[in-house]
């Protein structure tokens, strides 16, 4: 039992850095354009699609697919912020129904290129690390450490360079940064396009895990907003570690409950949190 | 009144239109338009987005069905009791939601979770619900007429009236709470809930009577697709339900009654005039979204309305922008 319990605990931790990543997308496309980008699950499945095609049909090496994908992703997200997203700032409900707009078109875009026959790629790095009580498959840790690092890198980027304080004045006061000489117009595409490129790259490691759906973004995204809003939006720390709590209290959760209702455990953590502390985990009581 | 005038017409239609297709997506758009005119109430009035619209809207198809099928009631007590159920469901709902005062954004999460719980109740309870593959309803509503004939409510015909007559009278009812007092407050809070707060508007009780009318609307309009279309499923509780909902409100102008249904017309019409495959119907949809928030942030109804300003005909007063306050 015990050792079910925790691999299901390792399960949990893993998709969670995937839910994490997008999460991430979500707080800073939140905090630093006033939108909540729901588009970010499609963009995830034009890395994923992108990288299948790469590989199985092209033959390219896979590190050198991801990279590729993740670039056309942020083109994607680069045509998307000055064709739609540029005019929704700061207006929730507006940039809403944009990007859910922009989730139909690009869900049939790829339904019309790659059909709606699930894809399923060929398996990268076969084989297991064996820890003793329980065992990971090598492409797992190996999507969990490149997440990981990807978004320490990203905490460390927005502390420690002048872009990142510039993006952090900016949410906090938009005059004032603009004042102090931050270009505010790109500050909010960039955000825009990396938190697209962020997307592309978690659906890109997907690709290797998971058969591949066109719709396959839609669950993700509603677990990237459930983990933003969970740990407190605005938090890049907090996004990887909301992912992780839900993702553990998913697999956890459906070990002594119903499978069935997996999906229901993390929303009803979600509205408890919202209802008492709406700054959530790790933000200010309100 | 000339708002009233601009029904009549619509009773005449299956007199002069043979066309059962067309027929078939007027009584989807009377029926829709009852969802999205509810659905308006909530959101384009009180300008709270709402996305339990589609759960309320599915939970009511259920209930509908369920009473009749266990308890042996006709379709009418059916449909009171899917109305008071939704409405009881909507008081816990928007008292938790309204209580701890969630603004716009957590309010729409929050409520989707819910109606994401119903949704995945309705889809694993297979004894009652019969999951994913849905229940056929092979009964269908009867009418007592004037004359004391009982007629059951089959084929194009009745169900043309029988649905325009329903989206009629929620029309009516809209319009009354719109207009009354109430309509009213729910200006204030839509524009500036502090300041409605600040000038001892209950902001909590108006928020929560507007969610529970507009739920209540969305049962009538649950029971009777439901029976319409003859079979239920967990899809009438999806989120693409509640998007669509939304578009309709959008895309016809959230700003008045007529706009709704509008926007029910042309999303449920959309399909059959361009002939299309699946895949680009989904884009065109897509891209109807995206351009009316882009282009016609108030509707077609704000579009018209703008090109008719001072030449209040027909279509204009059909079409009448509420009253600003």
């Amino acid at each position: 039992m015990l050792q079910l319990i925790l691999g299901q605990l390792l399960n949990g931790i893993i998709i969670g850095t995937l839910y994490g990543i997008i999460a991430l997308g979500v707080t800073l496309t939140f905090g630093i354009t006033g939108i909540v980008n729901f588009a970010l699950g499609a963009f995830m499945a034009i890395g994923a699609y992108v990288v299948w095609y790469l590989t199985d049909s092209l033959g390219l090496a896979y590190p050198l697919a991801i990279v590729l994908a993740v670039v056309a992703t942020a083109l994607g997200g680069l045509v998307a912020d000055q064709t739609l997203f540029r005019f929704t700032r700061n207006n929730l409900i507006n940039g809403l129904i944009v990007s859910i707009g922009l989730i139909s078109v690009i869900q049939a875009a790829l339904l019309l290129i790659w059909t709606t026959t699930p894809k399923n790629m060929h398996y990268v790095l076969p084989g297991i690390f064996n820890l003793g009580w329980f065992i990971v498959p090598r492409m797992r840790a190996v999507v969990f450490l490149v997440l990981l690092g990807v978004i320490l890198a990203t905490y460390a980027a927005l502390t420690r360079t002048w872009a990142g304080r510039a993006a952090y004045a900016f949410a906090q006061a938009p005059e004032a940064a603009k004042l102090m000489g931050v270009r505010t117009g790109l500050l909010q595409t960039g955000v825009v396009v990396y938190s697209t490129a962020l997307a592309g790259l978690g659906g890109a490691l997907y690709a290797s895990l998971y058969s591949l759906e066109v719709s396959m973004g839609s669950s993700y995204i509603l677990k990237g907003v459930e983990a933003a809003i969970l740990a407190g939006i605005g938090s890049v720390m907090g996004s990887l570690i909301g992912g992780i709590v839900l993702g553990v209290t998913e697999a956890i959760g459906s070990l002594f409950l119903p499978v069935a209702y997996r999906d229901v455990y993390g929303l009803v953590f979600l509205v408890l949190i919202l209802l008492f502390r709406p700054g959530g985990l790790f933000g200010a009581g309100r | 009144m000339k708002a009233g005038l601009a029904w009549l017409p619509l009773f005449a239609v299956p007199f002069l239109v043979h066309n059962e297709v067309a027929l078939t997506i007027l009584i989807f758009t009377y029926i829709l338009g009852i969802l999205a005119v509810s659905f308006n109430l909530i959101f384009g009035y009180t300008g709270q987005l709402s996305m339990f619209h589609a759960a309320a809207f599915g939970i009511a198809a259920y209930v509908t069905q369920l009473s009749m099928a266990y308890l042996g009631v006709s379709f009418w007590i059916g449909m009171v009791i899917a109305v008071l159920a939704v409405s009881v469901l909507s008081v816990i709902v928007g008292t938790i939601c309204f209580r701890f005062k969630l603004r716009e954004f957590y309010f729409a999460i929050v409520t989707l979770a819910f109606s994401e719980m119903v949704r995945l109740v309705i889809l694993n309870w297979n004894s009652v619900t019969n999951g994913s593959l849905g229940i056929n309803l092979t009964s269908k509503p009867t009418l007592w007429l004037p004359t004391g004939k009982v007629i059951t409510v089959e084929g194009t015909m009745a169900w043309y009236y029988l649905s325009l007559v329903a989206l009629l009278l929620t029309v009516l009812v809209c319009t009354r709470v719109v207009r009354s007092w109430m309509g009213r407050c729910f200006a204030a809070i839509r524009l500036n809930d502090q300041l409605a707060d600040t000038l001892g508007i209950n902001v909590f009780l108006y928020k929560l009577v507007s969610f529970l009318v507009g739920n209540a609307g969305a049962a009538v309009a649950g029971a009777l697709y439901a029976f319409y279309l003859g079979y239920i499923e967990p899809g009438y509780l999806s989120i693409d339900q509640s998007l669509a909902i939304v578009a309709m409100a959008l895309l016809g102008g959230r700003d008045s009654m007529a706009g709704p249904i509008i926007g029910a017309f042309i999303l449920t019409a959309l399909p059959h005039v361009i002939n299309l495959g699946a895949e680009m119907r989904i884009m065109v949809y897509g891209f109807i979204l995206m351009l009316t928030i882009l282009l016609l942030p108030k509707g077609i109804v704000g579009l018209v309305a703008r090109r008719r300003r001072g030449a209040p005909g027909l279509l204009a007063a059909l079409v009448k922008p509420r009253d600003v306050l």
